[in-house]
């Protein structure tokens, strides 16, 4: 499956917080690509590197703390390092869009949406305030805000949150971006306007052929809208797989770990599935698989040496030295 | 596509919002305060047309207490000082120089410092720089300062002014930067990086136009603070020169004839708590009404 031409290509990307404490290597080595027009989810539990890897991806860290210590991130074939600030700020808002976790407090409650989303047209090259306009309300009605004339000069805190976080598409789909970046997008809504936020991602994307990296910690959504699945793990990746392969035989014991624990409808348990143990602290150096202290499956070489991404099936990548595991010992 | 929100009605259909000055004359307490700082000013500035009689002129009636008083004259309607100076006049006069010392520090220093603190906030590598400068003129205290500097450079409005200034820089900044972390951890700062807007957009359109009505709020209460201190160093016999007239010096003035004549020394200090009091409460309704966040 390597695209010859992926529009983003991470390519065993470092990122190192230097702080009181220690070293921090919140992303320890990841690769990944995205396919033009794809949508690739990244997925693991909280503190895993991935809201620090796509602020990686946008440079948006704060530098220091933050250090990207090797690998590289190429966007249309080109370094994203090595750009100046200047170029990475056409980038951003530009062919790069991004959508936030807090539609509540990603809005600058001083301005109205329509002026927000002027000032972002403005900022990358649409000078005529009038067209400007023109088109923030397009991308509103877009988006789906009611009565998007009238809204478009409510504050942030007039809207809902479902209408925030419609707004927050609207402002990073204004340019037509190539590439869409949604960290946790619908976390901080309740299920039923999940749904309606994640159907219009969809949605956009396809009518606007934009990839999209979507991060979360949620296997539904991933089930429900991704091409493509970047399992997670303490800063490295576990698995990379097709939605259906790895919802179907998910590899890394990791996976597996995660997938038991959601809750299901058609089983009569009592009790959720926990993976024993917990991520183990993030200053402290592990030769080996970062997960052998909590995997059922762990042995001598688990501990002594760090696994690679092996390919176990056409496109479906593993970093585990028990792979592939048969379906009895799951 | 119907959305959630359509469900409910009040959304749709938001109250229309009054614009800021009507919503700002609505509330009873500003719009006192308002009318006095109001009058006040004005009454300040056109001193010269107002006052009744030549604020350095002396008369034979000495310690005339005011028009209500028993032994009081319309003549006077204050009454006069020691030196048989129209209390009135002086008062007229002496308003107009402390509002001056205290506007033009509160301007200058107010100025300075809350860039200052916003810069602090903004740039995370001038933050140490910024912050220590401000410790150090931070361990200077104004009153001393005002000696030093009216040892240095005589006795003079100057001065007062510069140790004024100097007092306020660090003050602000610090409230300035605290106001401005605050809003720099908020993820709106975060999301218009993302937009790709440059630093001099998201300094003035994302923080300062964030920050601006806290360090209004904060500016107007020091404003207060700076008239007394300012009378303060007056009192002190640091500020302006006698026979010029200014608020605290006409306070301490009255001091040694507090038992026979207490309105010598009480009208001016009165005077004072009016206008502290005005532009503090002027101040926190400027805030109650230009800030979007406390409005539903």
């Amino acid at each position: 499956m390597p695209d010859a031409d992926p529009l983003l290509e991470v390519r065993d990307l470092h990122v190192h917080f230097h702080t009181d404490a220690g070293l921090f290597r919140a992303v320890d080595g990841i690769s990944f690509s995205v396919p033009r027009g794809k949508t690739l989810g990244i997925v693991g539990e909280s503190g895993c590197g991935k809201s620090v890897t796509s602020l990686a991806i946008m440079r948006l860290l704060a530098q220091p703390p933050a250090r990207y210590a090797g690998g590289d991130i190429l966007f249309e074939g080109k370094s994203l390092l090595k750009l100046s600030e200047a170029e990475m700020r056409k980038l951003r808002g530009g062919k790069i869009g991004m959508i936030f976790q807090e539609p509540m407090t990603s809005l600058n409650p001083v301005y109205t949406i329509a002026d927000q989303i002027i000032e972002s047209l403005r900022a990358h090259g649409m000078t005529d305030r009038a067209r400007a306009r023109a088109r923030a309300i397009e991308m509103l009605k877009m988006v789906g805000l009611p009565s998007p004339e009238k809204r478009a000069d409510d504050f942030p805190h007039q809207l809902s949150g479902g209408q925030r976080q419609r707004v927050m598409i609207a402002l990073a789909l204004a340019n037509d971006p190539q590439l869409l970046i949604a960290d946790e997008p619908t976390t901080a809504l309740d299920v039923t306007i999940q749904a309606q936020i994640l159907a219009l991602m969809r949605d956009l994307s396809a009518r606007t052929g934009a990839s999209v990296v979507l991060i979360t910690h949620d296997l539904g959504v991933v089930a429900e809208t991704c091409d493509e699945v970047v399992v997670m793990y303490a800063g490295n990746v576990v698995e990379r797989a097709p939605v259906a392969s790895l919802f179907e035989a998910p590899q890394h014991p990791y996976t597996i770990g995660l997938m038991a624990a959601v809750p299901r409808i058609d089983t009569t348990s009592d009790r959720l599935e926990t993976i024993p143990g917990s991520v183990p602290p993030p200053y402290m150096l592990i030769p080996g698989c970062k997960f052998a202290s909590r995997c059922p499956l762990a042995d001598g070489r688990c501990t002594a040496e760090r696994p690679p991404l092996r390919e176990i099936a056409p496109s479906h990548f593993v970093a585990c030295w028990q792979a592939p595991i048969e379906e009895a010992t799951r | 596509m119907t959305d959630a929100a359509t469900a409910t009605p009040a959304m749709t259909a938001p109250p229309q919002r009054l614009p800021w000055w009507r919503r700002l004359l609505r509330d009873r307490a500003a719009l006192m305060a308002l009318v006095v700082l109001v009058l006040i000013f004005a009454a300040a500035a056109l001193a010269p047309w107002l006052a009744p009689y030549d604020p350095y002129a002396s008369s034979r009636k000495v310690m005339l207490p005011p028009a209500w008083a028993a032994r009081g004259s319309m003549d006077f309607l204050l009454g006069t000082d020691p030196q048989g100076r129209d209390i009135l006049s002086r008062l007229l006069y002496g308003t107009r120089l402390t509002l001056l010392i205290g506007l033009s520090s509160i301007l200058v220093g107010g100025l300075l410092g809350s860039f200052l603190g916003l810069l602090a906030a903004f740039y995370a590598r001038l933050d140490p720089w910024i912050m220590r400068l401000s410790d150090v003129l931070l361990s200077l205290p104004a009153i001393l300062l005002g000696l030093a500097l009216v040892a240095a450079l005589g006795q003079g409005i100057m001065p007062v002014v510069l140790a004024l200034v100097v007092s306020t820089i660090p003050d602000c900044a610090r409230i300035a930067r605290g106001i401005a972390m605050g809003i720099m951890k908020q993820e709106f700062i975060e999301a218009g990086r993302a937009l790709g807007l440059p630093d001099r957009q998201l300094f003035t359109r994302y923080l300062l136009r964030n920050a601006i009505s806290s360090i209004l709020i904060f500016l107007s209460l020091r404003f207060g603070q700076l008239i007394l201190i300012a009378a303060s160093l007056s009192f002190l016999g640091l500020g302006a020169r006698p026979p010029v007239a200014e608020l605290g010096m006409m306070a301490a003035q009255g001091r040694d004839f507090f038992l026979f004549a207490p309105h010598i020394a009480v009208i001016p200090s009165v005077l004072i708590l009016i206008i502290v009091l005005a532009a503090n409460i002027a101040g926190d309704a400027l805030r109650d009404v230009l800030d979007p966040r406390l409005q539903t």
